[in-house]
């Protein structure tokens, strides 16, 4: 999977010494940790030099009285994970590929999953970030502690940029409790009216549930089940969590999954991909009221619908065309042959010139993974 | 100097009711909730973007600084004119332009006060999440550039994570929105980067934020203590025992005695320390952690928990809490206050080495702070008319943010570097990193034209220059 001759620099200091030894040659760089979202976002045409973070895999620091965390970005979210766990805390955000991801990938691709309706995303749980740049420099935003105004946020920048900007060496994060219980139910229906209504009434409820999703029929299908499907995920106590079976009955069908579902639902987008080494997600951020309408979609459609994101699958990405239209709209994952030409971010906003002059300023030769960042980088 | 065409300019653009320039109405405009001072030439009320556009026009074509400012609360320095020029004041683009609570969003202008679109809000059962001591006064737009807190965002952060799109005018007068009603939307973070810039990039005219939905239970307990390590022990092992509260708010005795006598909020007059504890959710969530906490607070020694029995009874709570600041001015003249953060498991050192700097000294330092988060905040009371006070409060502050720098913290949790921090910064962060910001700043804003000399080091010490160098119009007093 990944490019020949690939350099792993062993510590940040070397890291950045090695970009500013490609850009000092004007030599195009190609960025990754383990590379396992080479066909999110725009792939990179062959680079001069390949980078990989994958052996920046330290804890720095990780002092769970304080719910703070420190690691290098070429560390396995999955290892972290395990870490967490041990101690019964958690980074809640559900990243795909979440075996082999690296965190500077996860923060990289600002990806997320079920968790984001009440934890957000990576842009919320980082609290500092030491990235390199072209010229050599370790540059730190943010810091170790939860609370932090101090100078510019720099780090928001760096989440899902998609390694144009610089590489993130090290991340820093707010981690949380484990809650006590944490469940997951499904509320299955024959229309997709009904399931967009339970929805509503959860989102208009007190029930602050850890996630929100729905599937159409194709997306049901795809994970064993029928129907319109509304799933949840809630943590708490006993009785919280017994209080959330009780009122989600109240609306609908409801059974419960057992936690391997919400990995699965996790890992939708990966297990999908290597399916369909031609196929195509696009992803279409919308609003909580307009998303639940992509629930008609004959293709799979997977809605984050506790945020208004949706990902719609197609097994043969020329159909994606017309969804690609929509405004705020973008060809998340593309197909293996190189031979796709379709735009992957059709309507950027008239921000993206103000993005372009962050872009210069920071890769003024336009050395850093060329392509990503959806084709216009 | 601001020439007099430039101001007849001005004035045109916001007509005969929108301006400032009589000297005894620009005194007002010279201070905000911090200790600095620096006295405008002009203030403007503009009442839409296109007069902000045209007020930049003017500020580039003669090249003066402008500063915005909100209500002026702040507590760094941040709405000032250190080097002079116009502040434009957007106390008139006050409009709450659309609540959407179908889709959990509101669109507002900047001069919106922060409790003004809870209270657009609160009879449907949603409320804006960041609240921040003055959030009866404060504007939403000061709050984006401060990247302002509050006593809640223990729970759920800061303004940054509670704003999804902006609407801002750059320097130049370019407008442009960035963000919007959608979440993760693709492309560069700006709306991420802009908020918490201090003004100092671009100008903001409109904020797309999140509501949240109100909980079903909240209950407010007040933990009463003989000593303040103690006090401050309870706050690491909450988070060690995977309690949740929303807010936990510490008061040091000499606080206490302040704020009670303002106030009568029912604050003990002989405890060495309190905690405020607010938890909130599902009842059955809330139930289980008040009586988790009551055994956490007494495990720790404290000598009392008590339970807001009523909504009043917890509103009179968090008045005290709140009115903290307003309370100090019956026992002082004025007073300086720090902002440091550091890890919760600090608090308790951290509290002694800001005892011993007030010793030191020989001034009163009262504590009152977001605990659950580690943001401490000393206020130290002096007095200006004597001379040296303000210096020797300066350098006290200073101590106990390089403290907090010294056990992994930061100088700033939520009030902002302003004009205060500047020369902080270096303390804090590399030379390439400053560089960095500096870089960044002066892309949007190249000529150094808007709020100049916040933020980042100003070259006043053995700094090399990194700004220009401050001019005859700034006054430290």
């Amino acid at each position: 999977m990944l490019p020949p001759q690939t350099v792993s620099p062993d510590s940040p200091e070397e890291f950045a010494a090695a970009l500013r030894a490609a850009s000092d040659q004007r030599r195009t760089i190609a960025l990754f940790g383990r590379g396992t979202k080479h066909r999110m976002a725009g792939a990179v045409p062959a680079a001069e030099v390949n980078l990989s973070t994958a052996r920046l895999t330290r804890v720095l620091q990780y002092e769970p009285r304080d719910l703070t965390l420190s690691v290098e970005a070429g560390i396995r979210f999955a290892e972290v994970d395990q870490l967490l766990g041990e101690h019964r805390q958690m980074l809640p955000l559900d990243p795909p590929f979440a075996g082999e991801a690296t965190v500077g990938g996860v923060l990289a691709s600002n990806t997320c999953g079920p968790r984001r309706r009440l934890y957000g995303t990576a842009r919320d749980l980082t609290i500092g970030m030491k990235f390199a740049t072209l010229e050599g420099k370790l540059i730190q935003s943010g810091g170790m502690v939860v609370k932090n105004v101090a100078g510019l946020d720099m780090a928001k920048l760096l989440i899902g940029s998609f390694g144009t900007l610089g590489a993130i060496v090290v991340a820093n994060f707010k981690v949380l409790p484990r809650p006590q219980v944490e469940r997951h139910f499904l509320l299955s229906f024959d229309l997709a009216a009904d399931a967009r209504a339970a929805r509503d009434r959860v989102l208009r409820s007190v029930l602050q549930p850890q996630s929100l999703d729905l599937l159409n029929p194709a997306a049901a299908a795809r994970m064993g089940k029928s129907g319109f499907l509304l799933s949840i995920q809630a943590g708490g106590n006993r009785a919280v969590v017994d209080r959330y079976q009780r009122e989600l009955a109240a609306l609908g069908p409801l059974s419960e999954v057992d936690p391997n579902w919400t990995a699965r639902l996790r890992e939708f987008t990966p297990a999908f991909l290597e399916e369909h080494p031609e196929g195509a997600v696009v992803r279409l951020c919308s609003t909580l009221e307009t998303a639940p309408a992509l629930l008609e979609s004959p293709a799979p459609a997977v809605i984050r619908a506790g945020s208004g994101v949706a990902y719609l699958y197609f097994a043969e990405a020329s159909a994606a065309a017309a969804v690609l239209s929509q405004p705020k709209a973008i060809l998340e994952f593309s197909p293996t042959s190189r031979s796709f030409t379709a735009e992957l971010w059709p309507s950027p906003g008239a921000d993206f010139e103000i993005m372009q002059r962050v872009k210069r300023m920071l890769d003024p030769h336009h050395l850093l993974n060329r392509g990503r960042l959806f084709g216009r980088t | 100097m601001l020439s007099a065409e430039a101001k007849r300019k001005l004035a045109a653009v916001v007509g005969p009711q929108g301006y400032l320039d009589q000297p005894e109405d620009l005194l007002l405009y010279e201070y905000d909730g911090g200790v600095d001072k620096a006295r405008p030439e002009m203030v403007v009320f503009p009442r839409s973007t296109e007069d902000v556009v045209a007020i930049v026009r003017i500020s580039k074509e003669y090249g003066f600084p402008i500063v915005g400012r909100g209500a002026g609360t702040g507590l760094s320095g941040g709405a000032i004119p250190r080097m002079g020029g116009v502040i434009i004041g957007f106390s008139r683009m006050n409009r709450i332009l659309e609540i959407d609570l179908a889709n959990e969003r509101a669109v507002v202008q900047p001069g919106v006060v922060n409790l003004d679109l809870t209270v657009a809000v609160q009879g449907d059962q949603y409320f804006f999440a960041p609240d921040p001591s003055s959030q009866k006064a404060c504007t939403l737009g000061g709050n984006v550039a401060e990247n302002a807190g509050g006593p809640h965002t223990l729970a759920y952060g800061v303004t940054t994570n509670h704003v999804l799109g902006l609407e801002f005018v750059t320097p130049d007068g370019e407008v442009f929105t960035t963000g919007g009603k959608e979440a993760d939307l693709p492309g560069y973070d700006l709306t991420g980067l802009l908020t918490g810039s201090e003004g100092t990039m671009v100008l903001v005219t409109k904020v797309v934020v999140r509501l949240m939905r109100q909980p079903e239970m909240v209950k407010t307990l007040l933990a009463i203590y003989n000593s303040t390590d103690d006090c401050a022990n309870t706050v690491a092992e909450i988070t060690a025992r995977a309690i949740t509260p929303v807010a936990v708010e510490m008061l040091d005795g000499v606080m206490l005695r302040m704020v009670e006598e303002a106030t009568h909020a029912g604050f003990p007059l002989d405890a060495a320390a309190v905690l405020l504890i607010e938890l909130e959710g599902l009842s059955e969530a809330v139930l289980e952690q008040v009586e988790q906490i009551r055994e956490v607070c007494l495990a720790c020694q404290a000598r009392e928990v008590r339970v807001a029995k009523n909504a009043e009874e917890r509103d009179l709570l968090w008045k005290g809490r709140k009115n903290a600041f307003g309370a100090v001015g019956r026992v002082s003249p004025t007073y300086y206050v720090q902002d440091g953060v550091v890890p919760r498991t600090q608090i308790a050192p951290t509290l002694r080495f800001i005892g011993q700097t007030g010793a030191k000294y020989g001034l009163t330092i009262s504590n009152i702070f977001h605990a659950g988060d580690g943001n401490m905040h000393p206020i130290i009371l002096f007095d200006p008319r004597q001379p040296g006070d303000l210096e020797k409060a300066q350098r006290a502050g200073e101590e106990i943010l390089d403290y907090c720098i010294s056990v992994g913290g930061s100088i700033t949790g939520e009030h902002g570097v302003g004009m205060e921090k500047t020369e902080l910064m270096p303390h804090l962060f590399t030379e390439e990193t400053l560089a960095m910001m500096r870089r960044f700043k002066e892309l949007f804003d190249p000529e150094g034209r808007l709020n100049p000399g916040k933020m980042l080091p100003t070259g006043r010490g053995c700094l090399e220059i990194r700004q220009p160098a401050l001019g005859p119009s700034s006054i430290v007093y």
